[in-house]
This record gives C-alpha cells, sequence and structure tokens, in this order.
C-alpha cells in the first residue's frame, strides 16, 4: 500500500528525517508514536506530500511518485488526511465540507454526493449536524466531520495527524471510537497518536520513532509489554 | 450667511452634475481597481520570484508617487500614443493607483487565511487554484471588506485630483465658482459639503453591506 525508502528530510540545517524505511500493508493500521520532535508527524506528512522529502522513494499502490512529475493532486485523491486542529471549511456548512471534493475533485453529480455525505455523517454519528456550520461545533464534533470528509473521497488509506490532541478529555473518546469503527471496517491507516490506548487496542503494528529514525517497532503487546530500545523503555515509563 | 445659501441653491443643480461624474469616476475606477487588485495579489501569492517582482514594482512605483503626478503621467503620457478622453485618463488613472493598495489588502487577507486550510483542501486531491477559488478567497474576500471599504472612501475622495486634467466634477466646479465670484471659502465649504454627504452615503451602504455579510467572524 505504502513504501518508504530512505526517507531523508531536512528543515534547513535541521536532520529530521534519518533514512527512515516504512511498509504499509493493506488494512494494516499502523501507529507511530514517539517524543515531540522525533519526526513522526514530518513523516506522516511527507506520506501525502504536505512536505516535500529530500531523499529517498515514496512508493503508493505500488508505484513511485516523484513530485516532479507525478501530479500530487492525483496522488492525494487516495490518501486521505485528519489534522490535529480539524481543518474544516468555516465558510460550508458541514454537509458542504464533506461534499466539497467529491463535487470539485472527482465530478460526482451533487445529488450523489450529498446521499454519501449524508451516510457518513450518519456513520461518524451526525446525521442530524449536515446543515450547520462548523463554529456550532465541539471539538469532537468537528474532527469527526473532519474524518466523514476525507472519507468521502474513497481513500485507499487515512493518515491521521494526532488527531485528538487539540481536544479536551472528554471528547477524545468519541473521536478514538470513530477511528476503531474504522479499523474494523478493514481501512489501511497510519495514526500519530499519543493515545496509548488506543494504539494497544487497535494498532496491527506500532512504530516507535526517535530522533529521525525508526527505533523500534513491533506488535502493539510485544512493545508496550517489553520494549527493548532503551529510548522505548524511557519514553513509555513516562507516558504510561 | 445668505450669502452662502444663496450660492449654495443656485448652484446646485450645476454641483448635482457634477456630484455625478465624481461618483461615475469614482465608481468605474473601483471596479477596475478591484480587478487590478485581485489580479496582482493572485499573482504575488503563487510564490513565483518574477511575479513577485511585478508585484513589489507595481505596488512600489504607485505607493512611491503622489496620485497627482499619475494623473499627469497617464494623461499627457498616454495621450500622446492612443486618443483618450480626460474621462479614461482620469479613470484609468484612479484604478491604477487604487488597485495597488487594493492588492495589498487583497493580499493581507489571502496570506491571513491558515494555512491549515490549503493544507486540508490539498489533501482532499484539490489543485492550488481550486482550492484558492473554493476555499481560500471566500474567506480572504469576506475579511477584506472592512479594509475595502475604507479604500473604497479614499478612492472617492481622491477623484478630486482629476479637476486638474480638466474634468468638471465637484472640485473643479467649486475651483471655478471661487475663481469667478472671489468667494473661495463658501465654494470649497460647498464642495466639502457634497464629498461629506457621498461618503456618508458610501458609509451607510458599506455598514448594510458588512452587517449583511457578518464580517465580524
Amino acid at each position: 500500500m505504502i513504501k518508504v525508502e530512505q526517507l531523508h528530510k531536512y528543515f534547513g540545517d535541521l536532520h529530521v528525517l534519518k533514512g527512515v524505511d516504512l511498509e504499509v500493508a493493506p488494512q494494516e493500521v499502523v501507529v507511530m508514536i514517539g517524543a515531540s520532535g522525533s519526526g513522526k508527524s514530518t513523516l506522516l506528512r511527507c506520506l501525502n506530500f504536505l512536505e516535500m522529502k529530500n531523499q529517498g522513494r515514496i512508493l503508493i499502490d505500488g508505484k513511485e511518485v516523484d513530485p516532479a512529475t507525478t501530479p500530487l493532486n492525483k496522488v492525494r485523491e487516495h490518501v486521505g488526511m485528519v489534522f490535529q486542529h480539524f481543518n474544516l471549511f468555516p465558510h460550508m456548512t458541514v454537509l458542504e465540507n464533506v461534499i466539497e471534493a467529491p463535487v470539485h475533485v472527482k465530478k460526482v453529480p451533487r445529488a450523489e454526493a450529498l446521499k454519501r455525505g449524508r451516510e457518513l455523517l450518519e456513520k461518524v454519528g451526525l446525521g442530524d449536524k449536515g446543515d450547520v456550520y462548523p463554529e456550532k461545533l465541539s471539538g469532537g464534533q468537528k474532527q469527526r466531520v473532519a474524518i466523514a470528509r476525507a472519507l468521502a473521497m474513497e481513500p485507499s488509506v487515512m493518515l491521521f495527524d494526532e488527531p485528538t490532541s487539540a481536544l479536551d478529555p472528554e471528547l477524545v473518546g468519541e473521536v478514538l471510537e470513530v477511528m476503531k469503527s474504522l479499523a474494523a471496517d478493514g481501512m489501511t491507516m497510519v495514526v500519530v497518536t499519543h493515545e496509548m490506548g488506543f494504539a494497544r487496542e487497535v494498532a496491527d503494528r506500532v512504530v516507535f520513532l526517535d530522533n529521525g529514525q525508526i527505533a523500534e517497532q513491533g506488535d502493539p503487546e510485544t512493545f508496550f509489554s517489553n520494549p527493548r530500545h532503551p529510548k522505548a523503555q524511557q519514553f513509555l515509563s513516562r507516558v504510561l | 450667511m445668505t450669502s452662502f445659501f444663496e450660492n449654495l441653491i443656485s448652484t446646485f443643480p450645476a454641483f448635482m452634475e457634477a456630484a455625478w461624474m465624481t461618483l461615475r469616476l469614482t465608481g468605474v475606477s473601483l471596479v477596475l481597481a478591484l480587478v487590478i487588485g485581485l489580479i496582482f495579489a493572485l499573482i504575488k501569492v503563487t510564490g513565483v520570484r518574477w511575479l513577485g517582482l511585478i508585484y513589489n514594482g507595481y505596488v512600489g512605483i504607485i505607493r512611491g508617487t503622489p496620485l497627482i503626478v499619475q494623473i499627469m503621467w497617464l494623461y499627457f503620457g498616454i495621450t500622446n500614443i492612443v486618443v483618450l478622453s480626460a474621462f479614461w485618463a482620469g479613470t484609468i488613472a484612479l484604478a491604477i493607483h487604487s488597485g495597488a493598495y487594493i492588492a495589498e489588502i487583497f493580499r493581507g487577507c489571502i496570506q491571513s487565511v491558515d494555512k491549515g486550510q490549503m493544507e486540508a483542501a490539498e489533501s482532499l486531491g484539490m489543485k492550488r487554484a481550486l482550492a484558492m477559488r473554493r476555499v481560500i478567497l471566500p474567506q480572504a474576500l469576506k475579511r477584506a471588506i472592512p479594509p475595502l471599504g475604507n479604500q473604497f472612501i479614499i478612492g472617492l475622495k481622491d477623484s478630486s485630483l482629476v479637476a486638474f486634467i480638466g474634468i468638471t466634477e465637484i472640485f473643479s466646479l467649486s475651483m471655478d465658482n471661487a475663481a469667478v465670484t472671489f468667494k473661495q471659502l463658501e465654494f470649497y465649504t460647498i464642495a466639502g459639503l457634497y464629498y461629506l454627504a457621498m461618503v456618508a452615503m458610501v458609509t451607510f451602504v458599506l455598514s448594510r453591506v458588512e452587517n449583511r455579510m457578518d464580517t465580524a467572524k
């Protein structure tokens, strides 16, 4: 599904990603964890080219994506993204947010997009909120709309960039529930999060980044009960 | 004082005609200025270097020289090449002038939209131009309304400078009357009153627009 080979990323002199190799299989849920500054968000953003790699290869669906020759908007149609700060379009209603890309990018007939949009809102538990503007919603509701909006493009993989980090604690659960149901439906997911409970319960694989490299990865049970890398041990002792 | 009101009333028909000229100059030049401003703002935010240099040159020259110089330059410069009425020379000069300030307003408002908006639009597969049109501009233009209103009022008053290329509008009519009657103070006060009334009208319309658009959000 996604394959990353020897990825390097610099911000000026700062070497953020130092040769990352990562493979994500279809229907796999990969959770990336690590201290802030470890490069996990940057790695995620490289996967849909919101950040441009400096070296290395990124393959999506078996094809290498070279930003110089591949139209990135075509690639991004298949790679959904959910942001920490939701980034809903404030001048559109919830339903308009959801149908915007299907109608204007995929050219889906409006009536069909509306029908599908309402189904998706139903799926994230917001069937009654289609006609309100995002400002009327709580953070958890906004993030669920953002998930529905990304799903409306029928992506083959979903990226989540700290989707619950900007939420009040009591709103985290409703977003994680939606993500769990997505995983159960077989969606391929790459999730950057600080929610260790979610990682433990839902992830097929946990990837621990430290200082721009993958320090350790494995199934969550083994990783959480018996981390081998000293940095991973240190990190887990602080967050668990 | 009686002479003031007599003068105000006796010149009323002529001043109404002149006021209509002022409104036409202002209206046409501001519509053109909005188009110029939007085009320049859009070429600036592409981030393409040479387009940015064109923008900087345009805004730098217009903001760096007085409007009266620009009007004279256009009137005596362009009319050497193409036949242009004083009205169009004045209108185009005003449009190019306001266009630079309006470009800065649009640029600022476009850049004030959170960059997460463009990222979200792009992550949904939208091309930059589509994202700009559907996502960024609607938010930016709404924010632009209060500063644009301010610029419209400045544009209305700045139109008085075309008096110097022989267009009969409010200010030139006052100059003519002042020269003939030697009642300078009275006629420039009358001119001021007409501008005050027109600005009040524009302000009223703008406040209605702002309320309807709820630009505070």
